[in-house]
């Protein structure tokens, strides 16, 4: 999982007159990966992307993905890449099945039965011959993922995808995605400002303001192991408790200490030993959300 | 990588499978069958005219073909912006160029095709309804060579407008703009050259508008305004401006297409 990673941005800064919009930004995306990237409104995560597709220029730096230069090879690094930024825009004059057509034609080697293949798996048998300008917003999402993977790219890139899209929506996308990592092997990178949907969706996250990296972050290293984290007693008397342990500290009617999984029976065992009363034990986990809180420090756009 | 043909397809079918198109495509063939008729209708059968000189006056038609080829071409690259396809158009494994070549070439197409259309609906219609009877020869050569001449005058005009469209298409990514300027050229044209007569002024011969409709270097041979002689500009000048503006049309839109930052 872990051999050369797909993508490499290296000192990559994108100046704008005279703003610069994105600071060298130096970050790897590992192959295999579903790869968060967050950060606010207006930290530069668009243009990022932009520039990892060859929408915009890159004022210093490169992007190399699988080791060849978009800058100085664009056609045979964006071979590996699938892509969609922003809202899915199709030919609304055309058929769904019209615009995969289309965009089958531009790739080398997607057969007819590719087509048919990947209109399966985002399930739009029964409307693909319908003109797109009769889709929901949910549809065009399906036909824009169906795009975006009809060359089989090692690389999916995706701009804020859950934007527009009904819990179901955003529900149906974790899953293919899901699917495209572990069934493809396609490594996704994805753009969000919304927190809650990357923790769930991703196994790392780099988070970026005003257009410099500030924290790549791995998920799923954070919830597994035996670590002591720390653990909310909820109890009758919480000062006693704090005198019987002699560590940790009492928060209302809560006691909280660091403990591992092990401590946190032990500890439950004798506080009731003790007579006290335990209703109820928590780990707490600070959520991504505090974190990122924290890390953009409650974030000024800039 | 790919096959470019493949582009060339797809630009086709963003054409054709538009109403639109065929709209265009049915005005060409009808207006010129409905005008031959009406005329037809009105001719006395002892004063009958010839098919050679009703073909030549259908010729005024062609107008609609400039105006449909500077319409799709002001739409080529315009449209893409404002659906918002471009962004998933130029990351394929396709250099920027290559892309604008392939809608380039669509669009020549499509200004030939609706030429061809036009040409053989207006032969068919003429000498169906009138008797091939022989005309006096402006131009020299036969009948049939002089009509064709008239048509490819027009047609070097109609390529150099919608060029001019395909550009402003590709600059401001607006196709009113586009479309707007170049039926102001191709109306105005006659107007802004009366203006800016290069007879008056000596740099107006440099002037696009001033180099179109080459025609007049035939009409003109034998006249005593000879415009050769007045201001200098011969056929040969004059084919030789209209490739510097052409060419300085495609350098602009190839450079501007290739260094834009898509941000739309």
């Amino acid at each position: 999982m872990s051999q050369e990673p797909i993508v490499r941005l290296s000192n990559v800064t994108k100046r704008i007159g005279s703003k610069t919009i994105i600071d060298r930004l130096t970050l790897d995306i590992p192959s295999g990966q579903v790869f968060g990237f967050l950060g606010p409104n207006g930290s530069g995560k668009t243009t990022t992307i932009r520039m990892m597709v060859g929408l915009m220029s890159i004022s210093e730096g490169d992007i190399f993905i699988q080791g060849i230069s978009v800058r100085n090879d664009f056609e045979k690094a964006i071979a590996y890449v699938g892509a969609i930024v922003e809202n899915p825009e199709m030919y609304k004059f055309l058929t769904g099945y019209q615009n995969l057509l289309h965009f089958a034609r531009m790739s080398p080697g997607v057969p007819k039965e590719r087509i048919q293949e990947v209109i399966k798996l985002v399930g739009l048998e029964n409307r693909i011959h319908d003109k797109v300008k009769t889709y929901s917003l949910g549809m065009r999402q399906r036909l824009g993922v169906a795009q975006a993977i009809l060359h089989r790219p090692r690389l999916l890139i995706l701009d804020e995808p859950t934007n527009g899209l009904d819990p179901q929506g955003i529900r149906e996308l974790r899953d293919y995605l899901r699917v495209l990592t572990q069934e493809e092997g396609t490594t996704v990178f994805v753009s969000s400002h919304l927190l809650s949907e990357m923790e769930l969706m991703c196994d790392t996250v780099a988070v970026i303001q005003s257009g410099k990296l500030i924290n790549v972050q791995d998920l799923k290293a954070s919830q597994v192991g035996d670590q002591a984290s720390e653990t909310m007693f909820e109890v009758d008397n919480p000062a006693q408790a704090l005198d019987l342990l002699g560590s940790g500290r009492a928060e209302g009617d809560h006691f909280i200490v660091l403990l591992n999984r092990e401590q946190i029976a032990e500890v439950n065992s004798r506080l009731v030993a003790a007579g006290l009363k335990v209703y109820g034990i928590q780990v707490v986990t600070r959520s991504l959300e505090d974190q990122f809180l924290e890390m953009t420090g409650g974030g000024t756009i800039g | 990588m790919g096959n470019f043909m493949g582009l060339i397809h797809n630009e086709h079918m963003k054409i054709y499978r538009r109403l639109r198109t065929w709209i265009m495509l049915g005005l060409v063939v009808a207006l010129p069958i409905v005008l031959g008729i009406v005329v037809a209708v009105n001719t006395p059968s002892s004063k009958p005219i010839s098919a050679w000189d009703i073909a030549s006056e259908l010729n005024i038609i062609y107008f609609l073909v400039s105006i449909f080829s500077v319409i799709i071409a002001a739409d080529m690259v315009s449209s893409e912006f404002t659906w918002g396809t471009v962004k998933l158009l130029l990351i394929r494994p396709w250099s920027r160029a290559k892309i604008l070549l392939s809608k380039f070439i669509v669009v020549l197409l499509f200004a030939i095709s609706m030429s061809v259309v036009f040409v053989v609906t207006n032969l068919a219609t003429s000498f169906s309804l009138f008797p091939n009877l022989p005309i006096e020869v402006v131009f020299g050569g036969t009948e049939s060579g002089q009509l064709l001449l008239q048509v490819f005058y027009k047609f070097v005009d109609l390529l150099v407008i919608t060029i001019f469209s395909f550009m402003l298409s590709t600059v401001f990514r607006t196709s009113g703009l586009a479309i707007g300027l170049s039926m102001f050229l191709l109306v105005a044209g006659n107007i802004l050259s009366a203006i800016f007569s290069p007879v008056k002024y000596d740099w107006a011969k440099y002037l696009l508008f001033n180099n179109m409709d080459l025609s007049k270097y035939e009409y003109m041979k034998s006249a005593v305004t000879n415009i050769t002689t007045t201001t200098g500009m011969s056929l040969g000048f004059s084919v030789t401006i209209l490739l510097v503006y052409v060419v300085a049309f495609l350098v602009i839109s190839w450079v501007v297409f290739m260094k834009r930052d898509v941000a739309a």
